[in-house]
């Protein structure tokens, strides 16, 4: 079965074992949502006028954080059950093998994100404008994320550095750009590189559909919305080609 | 875990250097993987940037020394991580339960070699805050001594904690859990006072509410709340030795444990 040069077989049904997989890890999923709650509570406490931007930014770090589950589970596969090496010698591809993973995740981790997402619908009282660019940043941040987790999961030799690294990410995009913060308090220069990351650009976009929560200017959101669809189609295609050359190694 | 009969015969040198050879576990580790010490330097400066973004500046102060001991309580964690690890991957328990080590010894080493790469946190932390706030001599000793007490307690907590762990993938969520929380139930990045009433009163049932209440009081940090710090430091101590007894109660060193 191929479909854009691409060979899917075994996707869903790596998709569904996976999906599996994650759902025994109730205590994970449970506590996904720590980083996100800690931040919420600073702001709760320090400053509630801007829980508007704190509740986007939980949403939007909380789909860039699948990346970093499948980037775990990824090494996890690889070097502590050493199971690639059975899955790449069965009619299983390359692609179908990091597909079927970024969905299984997907699939077991999307609940408490679907609560958070209810939670910022209720309290931000989210236009229709804002919904629907919020699913379609979703989609964007979610191929970014799987894709370059999936990436530099095959870099890792040993289980023990993958919490010191993937810390190291998720703070560079998930909590120094505006993410849980508004931009206006972000020094202006720092502004166009905050349009550029994917987190705070689909953070920026949504904030821009509700109206009212940031200010920014056409061409600005623009650049957010080219860079951060280009970062997704990007990141998608290397990581075909990554897991492909990753096979062939094996 | 190691079976019973695992024990040493009476003819085994039972006297060995523990506490340089965790050292240099530590050492080696961070120098083979030098993102392990990045990181802990790193995640309470991101914790610091965003509250500095957030909330009145004349908080830092109390921030910084509100990193410094969450640092060191997430040595737990890492101890943790480590000595399950050990334990369901690598087998070592095994080898440690069959050598001379005792569990307190072997608490102390693996703490030991944990602390190693949070220290460069808490030396830049302890510049920042001396560079922000004048601390006196009698300052820096209370810091350092809740700072030491933490490190013992959390360590304990954590291998207590690994010893139950079952598989590698419980870890990271369960030392997230538990340290995490513990964390931002005590009052170390905020002071007491603008915690709402019920979570004031839970605050109040942990060993790092004292130290940092503690320190504060110590430094006249803004935003410290009055308190008796002789009283802090005794409830700090009682708490602190209780958690540890239980936590070493908890864990189960060998077989039968």
């Amino acid at each position: 079965m191929t479909f854009l040069g691409l060979r899917w077989e075994g996707t869903r049904a790596f998709g569904a074992t996976e999906m599996r997989v994650q759902l025994h890890e109730g205590l994970a999923i449970a506590t996904s949502m720590i980083v996100q709650v800690v931040l919420l509570v600073f702001v709760l406490v320090l400053d509630r006028s801007i829980l508007p931007y704190a509740l986007v930014g939980a949403v939007v770090y909380s789909v860039f954080m699948l990346g970093q589950r499948l980037q775990n589970e990824a090494a996890y596969i690889r070097i502590d059950h050493k199971l690639t090496d059975l899955y790449f010698a069965s009619p299983l591809s390359a692609e179908a093998y990091f597909l079927g993973m970024s969905a299984g995740v997907l699939v077991a981790y999307l609940p408490p994100i679907l609560v958070l997402a209810a939670v910022l619908v209720v309290v931000v009282h989210l236009s229709l404008l804002a919904v629907g660019t919020l699913l379609f940043v979703g989609v964007a941040v979610w191929f970014f994320t799987c894709s370059f987790g999936y990436i530099i999961s095959t870099q890792f030799k040993d289980n023990r550095a993958i919490w010191p690294y993937a810390s190291l990410i998720t703070n560079f995009f998930g909590v120094l750009p505006p993410v849980f913060y508004p931009l206006a308090l972000l020094p202006g220069y720092w502004h166009p590189l905050a349009l550029l990351l994917p987190t705070s650009a689909a953070v920026i976009l949504i904030e821009a559909a509700q109206g009212g929560l940031v200010a920014v200017s056409g061409s600005g959101l623009a650049l957010a919305a080219v860079a951060l669809s280009a970062e997704a189609v990007v990141a998608f295609a290397l990581a075909i080609v990554w897991a492909r050359r990753s096979a062939r190694e094996r | 875990m190691a079976n019973r009969s695992a024990r040493p015969p009476a003819s085994t040198p039972n006297r060995g250097s523990v506490l340089p050879a965790f050292g240099l576990i530590g050492w080696r580790w961070v120098s083979r993987n030098p993102a392990s010490a990045v990181a802990p330097i790193l995640l309470p400066f991101v914790f610091l940037y965003f509250l500095r973004l957030i909330a009145p500046p004349e908080y830092f102060p109390l921030e910084i020394v509100g990193a410094m001991l969450f640092t060191t309580q997430n040595i737990g964690s890492w101890v943790l991580g480590d000595s399950a690890s050990w334990r369901i991957e690598t087998r070592m328990q095994d080898v440690f339960v069959a050598s001379p080590l005792t569990k307190s010894r072997y608490l102390i080493g693996i703490a030991l070699s944990n602390l190693i790469p949070a220290a460069p946190a808490l030396l830049v932390l302890g510049a920042l805050l001396a560079y922000v706030v004048a601390v006196p001599l009698l300052g820096w000793a209370v810091l350092v001594g809740a700072i030491l007490v933490l490190w013992i307690l959390f360590s304990a907590i954590g291998v207590a904690v690994s010893s139950r762990v079952k598989s590698q993938r419980e870890i990271w969520p369960v030392g997230n859990l538990t340290f995490t929380v513990l964390g931002m139930l005590s009052p170390l990045y905020y002071p007491l006072t603008i915690l709402p009433p019920a979570w004031q009163v839970v605050a109040r049932f942990l060993p790092t509410t004292y130290a940092a209440l503690l320190v504060q009081g110590t430094l006249h940090l803004p935003g410290a709340v009055p308190s008796d710090p002789w009283l802090d430091g005794a409830l700090l101590l009682l708490l602190a030795a209780v958690g540890t007894a239980v936590a070493l109660r908890m864990y189960r060193w060998r077989e039968g444990d």
